[in-house]
């Protein structure tokens, strides 16, 4: 296991070792869980407070990804992964953020961890030809023969190379922070990483965000006309 | 000694073509928003996008270091 540091775990599930990393993904997904439920407990017609936030999230989100993809039907149907995704990433991203997490021994956030990304990037993959195989029927097929037969190993090269680069793009940025961030630590204890603290404050939405958008911009790929 | 050369050289020759291909995106988004402040919205979408595939390569270079660093 190369990235993946395995120290730090708490108990086997089965032949699966549960470690700081499986635990702090159970704690996000709870906790954005737990807020959507209390969110949507005791919905109102005239909204307010977190039920209100939430509808704004909602409709910044499909606006933002109808958008995106031109077809409203299939942003209505991606939005709740895509926002999902999201979610969870700016989480997980700045999880490592947090005061004292630095001194707990095998820590690091879910995103700096290769298996997390890569599992989320799978997710992306199949989403995508799920949703041009729902759109198109089998002529979504004829997608990997644009415009000739002669470009289906690059299409098929082209295909297989998005997972790869959601996955390097995301694990890379974020463990190259928490390792930048670690050095500093060791070099000089105080105030100085805060500078890079604060910048990876905003490297981590930016992540979250590019990841999302990348997404959606494969679906819409997938989804579209024009082949 | 040679691997930590490596390592190096492949994440600072990688940041270098990086750098470049981000600053050229970007200096013409920013003169795109400038010129026509309404698109201001869909250019910064492409941006990011653009910055995102540019970001790829420089963070392969990245991983090979990371790989070279965790062999010595």
């Amino acid at each position: 296991m190369l990235f993946g540091m395995l120290d730090g775990v708490f108990f086997h599930l089965g032949p699966i070792p549960v470690d700081h990393i499986i635990v702090t993904e159970w704690v996000i997904i709870a906790l954005i869980g737990l807020i959507a439920y209390f969110a949507t407990r005791d919905m109102q017609m005239v909204p307010r407070g977190l039920q209100n936030a939430f509808e704004m999230i909602i409709i910044w989100t499909y606006d933002f990804f109808t958008q995106l993809m031109d077809k409203e039907h299939v942003a209505k149907k991606w939005a709740p992964l895509l926002t999902a995704f999201f979610l969870f990433i700016l989480l997980s991203n700045y999880s490592g953020l947090l005061p004292g997490a630095a001194g707990i021994s095998g820590y690091q956030p879910p995103t700096s961890n290769w298996n997390i990304t890569l599992t989320l990037a799978m997710i992306t993959f199949f989403s995508v030809h799920i949703a041009g195989f729902a759109e198109h029927g089998g002529h979504y097929l004829g997608h990997f023969v644009s415009p000739s037969w002669a470009m289906l190993p690059l299409n098929l090269v082209e295909e297989l190379a998005h997972p790869l680069s959601l996955t390097v793009r995301l694990f890379g940025n974020i463990f190259g922070e928490e390792m930048v961030i670690a050095f500093l630590l060791f070099m000089a204890p105080f105030i100085v990483p805060g500078a890079i603290m604060g910048l990876s404050l905003l490297l981590g939405a930016i992540q979250a965000i590019v990841f999302t958008i990348l997404s959606a911009s494969y679906i819409a790929a997938a989804t579209g006309e024009g082949h | 000694m040679g691997v930590a050369l490596g390592a190096g050289l492949a994440v600072s020759i990688a940041g270098i073509g990086g750098g470049i291909g981000m600053g050229v995106a970007g200096g013409k988004a920013f003169e795109a928003i400038a010129r026509q402040p309404e698109v201001g919205g869909d250019v910064r979408t492409l941006l990011f996008i653009t910055l995102a595939f540019i970001e790829t390569l420089t963070i392969y270079g990245l991983l090979i270091a990371f790989m070279l660093v965790g062999k010595i």
